[in-house]
C-alpha cells in the first residue's frame, strides 16, 4: 500500500495526506473538514494510568512529525472548586516521540528533565482566587488529573487539544479499612491496611490549620501501617495535669488494637503536630513510641497554658505582632525566634528516648525550623542523645513539606483560630526545590519507618 | 504452659541464628506449629510480613509485580489469590515459593515448586485461577460489568499449603483491583438503527482509529474485549447478533443478517469522532464468520482484520447471512467419555458446503488468523490452511499473518484471565457441556502473546 505524506506546520494546524481514496468522501460537515485537515493525532499515554500519589508515572507522546513542538498539560479540577494546571514545552525528536520522563522541558511552569513537574509544579490557573490550597478531604475517591498534548507553545490553551488522557491518583490503597474514630473522647480517623496483621501502627497529626487532614494517614496505611489521623484541635481539658491525656488515649487506640503491634507503634507530625510528638516523648510516662517523625519541627512549649490548643492559641495570640511584607502575607519566623530564644519556653528534647527523625525546610519563613532543629540537637547532644538523633534540612524548601508531587504553596489564606481573621501566611519554599525536598524526604520517611518499625529488633521484647 | 512457651522460642532463636536448615523440619513437627503461631503474635519477636502489589490497580493486560519481605530466611510460604465472579463463584490460585536468604520473595523472578503452577511465573496467580472446590462445574470466567474492577486479594500463607487445607496461618494480604476499563474510557450503549451493541470511546477529541468487535455463538453482548481496546486508544464497538433479549427473533438462532453487521460498520464510520478510514474488524469462534463475510460480501473496506478460532464459512447461513438454528444437524458433533461435546469437525473446511466459503481471495487488507491448536470447537488449523492457500492463489501471501499456539485451546482472550477447558453450553432440555480445548500453561502464554501481537497489528494498520 502506497502512503504518501506531507507535513507542512502553521500554526495550530498539521497536514498530513494520506490514502488517495480519501477524495472520494461525502459532503458531511465531518468529512470536509478531516479532508480539510486529516490530522493523525498523537498517541498519548500515562502510564500506570491509577496510581497512588506517590508513585512516579510515564507521559509518553507518540506519532507526532518530528520537531514538533507541543505542550504538555495536566489540569485538576479541586475539591474547592478551583482549577490548577501544569504544562511543559516539549520538541518531539525524530521519531516523533516525546517522553516527559527522559526529554526536557523549555518552558512552561516547570524546565528540564522533570519526570513529575505535571503534578507538583501545578498552580491554580490564571484568575483564580488568591491564596490557595490543594489538599484533598475525601481519601476514599482518587484525584483526577486531564493529562493533554496540545499543539504549539505560545497561547496553546487557544486551540482544542490534540489528545488526551484521564489519570487517577489515590490516597488509598483498595482493602485499607477507613475507621471513623469517636471513642473515649477522641475523635479522628483510623485506616488499617489489608490483612490480618499484625502491623505497626502511627499517630499521624498536621499543624494548626484546622480540619482533620487524612491523606497522609491513607498514604502510610497504603504502606502498610496501622495510621490514626487525629483530629486534635479545639479539644480542651480543663487540668494541666491531664494535658497529654488527649493525645495519650489516642496513641493507645491505637496500640491496644488487635491488629496492631503495640511496642511498634510511633508518631508523626508536621509543624504544631510535631510540637505534640515531642512532648509526648519527652514528657509522658504512658506513652513510649517506637520512633517519631518530625517535619517542620516546632519545639515551643512554655509553662504556662495547659493543653496544646490553649497554648497554640496564646502563641497565634502573641503572633497578631507578627510583620506583614510587601506582598500582604504575614511571616511569624522573626516573632517566633523571639520566644525560642528563652530556654525556659522550651521541651526538654533531652529527655526523648527513642529515634528521632527531625524534617525541616532552610527557607521556612513560618517558624524558625532551622534554629530549632539546631537547637534539639544540642539539647539531645547534651543529654547523649545523639545517636537517636536523623536530621534532614532542604534549602529554598518551606514549611509544608507535605507527601511527594504534590503543588508548592509559597502562601495561602489562613483563619486564625481567636479572630477568626483571614489572613494570608507565607510558609516560604521555592517550588522547583521544595518539590524535590518532598519526594527526597518521604523516601527516606518512609526508609525510617521500615527500619524501626517494620524491621528493627526490638529491644523491649519479653520473653 | 509459659514453659512450653519459653521453649519454643529458644528453639526459634537457636534456629535462626544457626540452623537455617531445620526450619523445614521444625515447620513439619506438628504439636509446635500453632504454638509458634502464638509466640509470633504476643511478642512479636518475629517481624511483620509486608505482602505488595505494584500496580495495586491495575488494567487486566498489565503486569503486576508481586513481593514479599519481612519474613525469615529459606522459608516455605504459599501464596494465594482469591477473587468472587459477578456470578458469586469463588475462584482461587496458589503457589509454593521459598524465601531466599534476604528473607523475600518476588515472583517476578521466583520459581514456584508447587500448586496452581510452577517455574517463574509472574502473572500465574491470575491465569490459573480456578473455581474453588465444591464449585458447580462447568463455569467460565466472564465479566459483565466492565465499569467496575474484579477485586482479587492475594495473601501470604505460612508453609506450602491450599487453599482447601484447613489449617493455614495468614502472614499477610494486599487487595489488588483489575479493570478492564481506563479511568476516562467512556462507555455508550448503542440501541439504534436496529443495532444492538455497546460503543467504548477512549478520552480525549479523536479522531480515533476503531475495531468493530465480535463474538462467538454463545451470545449475548460482550463488552470487556472491547473496553481494554478503548483504555489503549481504539474506539471500539461490540455488538450481539444472537441470544440478545433486544435483538428480534428467538435467542437461539441468528436472525440478523449482513444488513446488521453493514449498519454497525456504518456507525463505526459516520461517528464524529470516529476516523472512517481506519477501522478493523476483530471475530472470535462463530464471529469470524460475519468478520469475513464484511471483508468479501458485503463491500465495506475495513482496513485491517483479525480472524481467532473461526472458519471460512458456515453450514447453518443462508444467503443473507442469517443462521439456522445450530442444533439442527449434529452429524458432525463428537461426545467424549464424559458426554462433553466438541464441535470442532462441523467446521473441518470438508464439511462446509462450498458455498458457504467466503472467498477470502477478494480481501484486499492485511488479515491475522490466530489458531489455538488444541481448540475443540473449531477445525481452526484446517480453516487456517485454506485461507492462507486461497490468499498464496490469489498472489496476497503478503496480507495474510499466522499466530498458531500449541496447546492453547478455543477460547483465546485478553492475557492473565483463566482457560476454561470446558463450559456449561445449554441446560435444556438437558445438561450439555462443551469442550473448548487448552491446557492453563500455553494458553495463557498463546493469550499473553496473541495480546500483544494483536495490538501490535493494530498499531501497525490503523495508526502510523
Amino acid at each position: 500500500m502506497s502512503v504518501l505524506r506531507c507535513f507542512s506546520f502553521s500554526r495550530g494546524a498539521l497536514w498530513c495526506v494520506t490514502r488517495p481514496h480519501l477524495q472520494e468522501c461525502t459532503p458531511t460537515s465531518r468529512r470536509l473538514l478531516s479532508a480539510m485537515t486529516q490530522v493523525v493525532p498523537p498517541i498519548l499515554s500515562v502510564t500506570p494510568c491509577r496510581a497512588l500519589v506517590d508513585e512516579k508515572f510515564k507521559v509518553l507522546v507518540e506519532n507526532l512529525p518530528p520537531g514538533c513542538p507541543v505542550t504538555v498539560r495536566s489540569l485538576h479540577h479541586s475539591e474547592d472548586k478551583d482549577d490548577w494546571e501544569a504544562y511543559g514545552h516539549y520538541v518531539s525528536d525524530h521519531s516523533g516521540v516525546v517522553s516527559v520522563s527522559e526529554d526536557l522541558s523549555y518552558g512552561g511552569t516547570y524546565t528540564g528533565k522533570e519526570p513529575m513537574g505535571l503534578l507538583w509544579s501545578m498552580r491554580p490557573v490564571p484568575g483564580s482566587r488568591p491564596g490557595l490550597r490543594l489538599r484533598k478531604m475525601n481519601v476514599c475517591t482518587p484525584m483526577l488529573v486531564t493529562i493533554s498534548v496540545h499543539s504549539g507553545h505560545e497561547g496553546f490553551r487557544d486551540q482544542a487539544p490534540l489528545a488526551s488522557v484521564l489519570t487517577e491518583r489515590w490516597y488509598m490503597a483498595p482493602g485499607i479499612r477507613r475507621i471513623n474514630i469517636n471513642e473515649q473522647g477522641v475523635q479522628g480517623t483510623l485506616f488499617i491496611p489489608p490483612g490480618p496483621g499484625p502491623f505497626p501502627g502511627l499517630l499521624d497529626m498536621w499543624g494548626g490549620g484546622g480540619g482533620l487532614l487524612e491523606s497522609r494517614a491513607a498514604l502510610l496505611a497504603s504502606h502498610g501501617y496501622v495510621s490514626l489521623a487525629l483530629d486534635y484541635l479545639g479539644f480542651d481539658q480543663e487540668s494541666e495535669n491531664l494535658e497529654f491525656k488527649y493525645f495519650e488515649t489516642a496513641f493507645n487506640i491505637i496500640k491496644d488494637h488487635p491488629q496492631v503491634m503495640p511496642d511498634r507503634v510511633g508518631i508523626f507530625g508536621l509543624s504544631l503536630g510535631s510540637l505534640v510528638a515531642v512532648t509526648l516523648a519527652a514528657y509522658s510516662t504512658i506513652v513510649k513510641p517506637c520512633c517519631i517523625v518530625c517535619i517542620s519541627c516546632n519545639h515551643y512549649y512554655p509553662a504556662r497554658g495547659s493543653t496544646v490548643t490553649s497554648k497554640f492559641e496564646g502563641v497565634t495570640r502573641q503572633l497578631s505582632k507578627a510583620r506583614v511584607n510587601e506582598d500582604n502575607q504575614v511571616i511569624w519566623k522573626d516573632v517566633a525566634l523571639e520566644f525560642i530564644t528563652d530556654p525556659s519556653n522550651i521541651a526538654e528534647v533531652g529527655r526523648i528516648n527513642c529515634p528521632t527523625l527531625l524534617v525541616n525546610g532552610c527557607d521556612d519563613q513560618n517558624w524558625p525550623t532551622v534554629e530549632t532543629a539546631e537547637d534539639v540537637a544540642r539539647l539531645m547532644r547534651e543529654a547523649g542523645k545523639e545517636h537517636l538523633l536523623s536530621r534532614l534540612a532542604y534549602p529554598d524548601t518551606g514549611h509544608l513539606i507535605e507527601p511527594p508531587f504534590s503543588p508548592h504553596f509559597r502562601a495561602t489564606t489562613f483563619v486564625m483560630r481567636s479572630s477568626k481573621e483571614k489572613v494570608i501566611l507565607l510558609w516560604g519554599g521555592q517550588t522547583k526545590p521544595h518539590s524535590d525536598a518532598q519526594e527526597d524526604s518521604w523516601r527516606k520517611i518512609l526508609s525510617f519507618l521500615q527500619f524501626h518499625l517494620y524491621c528493627g529488633p526490638n529491644l523491649k521484647a519479653k520473653i | 504452659m509459659f514453659r512450653a512457651h519459653m521453649s519454643v522460642t529458644r528453639i526459634w532463636q537457636l534456629i535462626e541464628k544457626r540452623m537455617m536448615s531445620c526450619i523445614s523440619v521444625h515447620g513439619k513437627l506438628p504439636g509446635l506449629q500453632r504454638a509458634v503461631g502464638e509466640v509470633r503474635r504476643k511478642s512479636s519477636f518475629r517481624q511483620s510480613p509486608l505482602l505488595t502489589a505494584t500496580p495495586v490497580r491495575a488494567l487486566i493486560d498489565e503486569q503486576i509485580s508481586i513481593k514479599g519481605r519481612f519474613l525469615s530466611q529459606n522459608y516455605p510460604v504459599t501464596v494465594c489469590a482469591q477473587m468472587h465472579s459477578e456470578e458469586g463463584d469463588l475462584w482461587e490460585a496458589f503457589a509454593h515459593y521459598t524465601t531466599n536468604a534476604s528473607s523475600s520473595i518476588n515472583l517476578t523472578s521466583d520459581h514456584s515448586v508447587g500448586g496452581s503452577y510452577v517455574g517463574c511465573e509472574p502473572m500465574g496467580l491470575f491465569w490459573a485461577l480456578e473455581p474453588a472446590l465444591g464449585s458447580r462445574e462447568g463455569l467460565r470466567l466472564r465479566k459483565r460489568n466492565v465499569e467496575t474492577p474484579y477485586m482479587v486479594n492475594i495473601s501470604l500463607l505460612e508453609g506450602h499449603t491450599s487453599p482447601s487445607e484447613g489449617q493455614r496461618t495468614e502472614l499477610a494480604a494486599v487487595t489488588t483491583e483489575r479493570w478492564y476499563m481506563a479511568p476516562g474510557v467512556r462507555r455508550i450503549e448503542i440501541r439504534q438503527n436496529n443495532i444492538v451493541g455497546t460503543l467504548f470511546l477512549p478520552p480525549g477529541p479523536g479522531p480515533f482509529p476503531a475495531m468493530l468487535d465480535l463474538w462467538g455463538m454463545v451470545g449475548g453482548l460482550l463488552e470487556y474485549r472491547s473496553a481494554l481496546f478503548a483504555s489503549r486508544g481504539f474506539a471500539s464497538l461490540s455488538v450481539a447478533y444472537m441470544g440478545h433479549k433486544d435483538l428480534p427473533g428467538p435467542q437461539h438462532i441468528m436472525s440478523v443478517g449482513d444488513s446488521y453487521f453493514k449498519s454497525a460498520f456504518q456507525l463505526l464510520q459516520d461517528h464524529c469522532q470516529v476516523d472512517a478510514d481506519r477501522i478493523g474488524v476483530i471475530g472470535l469462534s462463530y464471529g469470524v464468520v460475519p468478520t469475513l463475510r464484511i471483508a468479501t460480501t458485503i463491500g465495506f473496506k475495513p482496513s485491517c482484520l483479525i480472524c481467532i478460532n473461526g472458519a471460512v464459512g458456515s453450514p447453518l447461513l443462508d444467503e443473507d447471512g442469517k443462521s439456522k438454528m445450530f442444533e439442527s444437524d449434529q452429524k458432525h458433533w463428537e461426545f467424549d467419555d464424559r458426554g462433553y461435546v466438541s464441535f470442532r469437525n462441523v467446521s473441518l473446511p470438508d464439511n462446509l458446503p462450498p458455498e458457504s466459503k467466503r472467498k477470502v481471495e477478494n480481501i484486499t487488507c492485511p488479515l491475522m488468523y490466530i489458531v489455538g491448536e488444541d481448540d475443540l470447537c473449531t477445525a481452526s488449523t484446517e480453516n487456517a490452511d485454506v485461507i492462507e492457500e486461497a490468499l498464496r492463489s490469489a498472489g496476497k501471501s503478503h496480507q495474510f499473518t499466522r499466530l498458531s499456539y500449541p496447546g492453547a485451546g478455543h477460547l483465546i482472550e485478553p492475557p492473565y484471565t483463566p482457560c476454561s477447558r470446558a463450559s456449561l453450553w445449554k441446560t435444556k432440555p438437558e445438561k450439555l457441556f462443551t469442550l473448548w480445548g487448552g491446557h492453563p500453561a500455553p494458553h495463557a502464554a498463546a493469550q499473553e502473546d496473541a495480546w500483544k501481537r494483536i495490538l501490535e497489528f493494530m498499531e501497525t494498520h490503523l495508526r502510523r
